[in-house]
């Protein structure tokens, strides 16, 4: 087991947020927490992130677990440098001063001296040609599909063994979403181990191996991929009957 | 006449350096934690008095040469005004970050910290001034009527080169980018592996450092130093800071030098009684039309 939530339960202030939840990701698998809005799926994240507060929730109870050990007293800045996980959070949050290059730059800032990062950055634009058009531009320039694709690869150039996305498909086109989504598949091919959060439920389990349905906290469904769509409770609430 | 414009020039850029030393740490702290520290023109007066016990020991306790003393007093005032800057922002600045307080409280926590080290200051080594000594020969030079010493060229190539060692960190270097990445977004920062304190306490260790070189200079300069030193000097930097653009190392060199040119135009016209209201309503009327400064860029608040 790479990475495993074990009764996790968080704060924002007095409000609790995730009342006990329990997943985990092995090693080489694509694992997605789908969900409604609210559910706690960024908040999850943001917790196995080891982000602190106010944005990020505060562990009350329970343990988060990386390889065995617990992760509750890791920096964030650790996490990525250590543990090699990285998210690629929600809204993207790519640094718009700064220019394409710089940012990915950027995500290097913790790689051992030694690490073939132009061997890394040519990965990433092999992956995302866009981005090597515009490596020079500022990002915040970028279309949206084009920032997204920025938070996946700069993520990607941590040198993480674990990817953590955020609502990658949000506010793509159509057309986008399945181009990053099988790009994510290749990914994973390649050795990624991927943890989705979603709210685009079929797209997230077309792509999952296994899946874990979040409501207002608590998980209410878990199973693999074909379970869960086949499952008529998450069917009714989630992939639209 | 074109004596007198460059005789004037010198002296401008010689009196600009001084708020530009200054003004580039308001600008650096800005420019990472859009933080205020105004505390920064007392960390500079610090700094000055640090330089004066440095060269007082080693000049007048070890009996050092002047020039010894002078390469020993640079990285030493560096070093331990730095400390200082450092030493603010982890009791004063960084447990309110940590609880999410609003900027305004921080603000008001510079000005406190600014107070303290006046009064700490007063308290420790009382009211009377103190006289740092000299550490090099002053040399004046005269070259086709106009005249200037090698402290006042050592200013000025001071000034410029941390300029450009400043530009070179905050545009070329990883840690540069670091900063500026903080100034868009410090929640993304630790998703890149990047410690976020560790940025910020060399931001302050630059702003400081920096400050404590001013003092250095300006103590050498004009050898009277008191506590409040540093409190109209810090005002006036950072008005430099804010005309040429807060949070642009540019706009903070810039505005030094603006200012300084402005004050000595002033003086060589009018009675230099009217120095600081003609300089600062000059300020004013350049903010009235351009509000962000210079090199400024209109931000929103995202909410």
């Amino acid at each position: 087991m790479m990475l495993s939530v074990e009764n996790l339960e968080v704060k924002y202030g007095n409000i609790q947020a995730l009342h006990g939840i329990s997943f985990h990701v092995n090693a080489g698998e694509i694992v997605t927490l789908i969900g409604a809005n609210g559910a706690g799926k960024t908040t999850s994240l943001y917790a196995i992130a080891r982000l602190t507060p106010p944005e990020a929730p505060r562990v009350i109870g329970g343990d988060i677990r990386f390889q065995g050990r617990s992760i509750l007293t890791t920096r964030p800045s650790d996490v990525v440098k250590q543990l090699k996980m990285a998210l690629s959070p929600e809204g993207r949050r790519i640094f718009g001063n700064l220019t394409v290059m710089e940012n990915l730059k950027l995500a290097t800032f913790a790689r051992d001296k030694d690490a073939d990062l132009e061997r890394e950055y040519e990965r990433v634009f092999d992956l995302f040609p866009r981005l090597k058009e515009r490596r020079h531009q500022r990002s915040e320039s970028l279309s949206g599909g084009e920032q997204q694709m920025l938070a996946v690869g700069r993520a990607l150039m941590t040198g993480c063994r674990l990817l953590l996305l955020d609502e990658p498909s949000m506010g793509l086109a159509p057309v986008l979403k399945y181009e990053l989504f099988r790009k994510l598949k290749r990914l994973n091919e390649e050795g990624m181990t991927i943890l989705l959060v979603e709210q685009n439920a079929s797209l997230a389990l077309n792509l999952a191996h296994r899946g874990y349905v979040l409501d207002t906290g608590t998980i209410v469904a878990e199973g693999t991929s074909a379970q869960l769509i086949n499952n008529p409770e998450v069917k009714k609430a989630y992939l639209g009957g | 006449m074109l004596e007198l414009i460059i005789q004037n020039a010198i002296n401008a850029l010689q009196w600009g350096s001084f708020y530009a030393l200054i003004a580039l740490g308001y600008t650096l702290v800005y420019g990472v934690l859009t933080l205020i520290n105004f505390a920064h023109g007392d960390v500079f007066m610090v700094g000055a008095y640090i330089a004066f016990f440095v060269a007082t020991f080693f000049l007048v306790s070890l009996g050092v040469p002047g020039w010894v003393v002078l390469a020993l007093c640079v990285p030493l005032t560096m070093i331990l005004t730095s400390l200082v800057g450092v030493t603010l922002e982890r009791i004063a600045y960084r447990p309110l970050r940590n609880k999410g307080a609003h900027r305004l409280y921080v603000v008001i926590t510079a000005l406190m910290c600014g107070l303290i080290l006046q009064h700490a200051n007063l308290a420790i080594f009382g009211a009377s001034r103190k006289a740092f000594p000299p550490l090099i020969q002053e040399h004046v030079y005269n070259v086709g009527g106009v005249s200037f010493t090698n402290l006042k060229v050592a200013v000025i190539v001071t000034a410029f080169l941390v300029f450009l060692i400043l530009h070179w960190i905050v545009t070329r270097t990883r840690v540069g980018m670091a900063m500026r990445a903080i100034s868009y977004d410090k929640f993304a920062v630790p998703l890149m592996g990047i410690p976020l304190d560790q940025i910020i306490v060399i931001t302050f260790v630059l702003g400081s450092g920096f400050a404590g070189l001013a003092g250095l200079l300006f103590a050498m300069s004009y050898p009277v130093l008191e506590p409040y030193m540093g409190a109209l000097i810090g005002w006036k930097a950072f008005i430099a800071a804010v005309v040429g653009g807060i949070g642009d190392i540019r706009g903070a060199f810039l505005g030094g030098f603006l200012l300084g040119a402005i004050e000595i135009l002033v003086v060589a016209f009018f009675p230099s009684t009217l120095r600081d209201l003609i300089a600062f309503t000059v300020l004013l009327v350049i903010l009235t039309f351009k509000p962000t400064g210079f090199f400024g860029v209109a931000k929103t608040t995202k909410i």
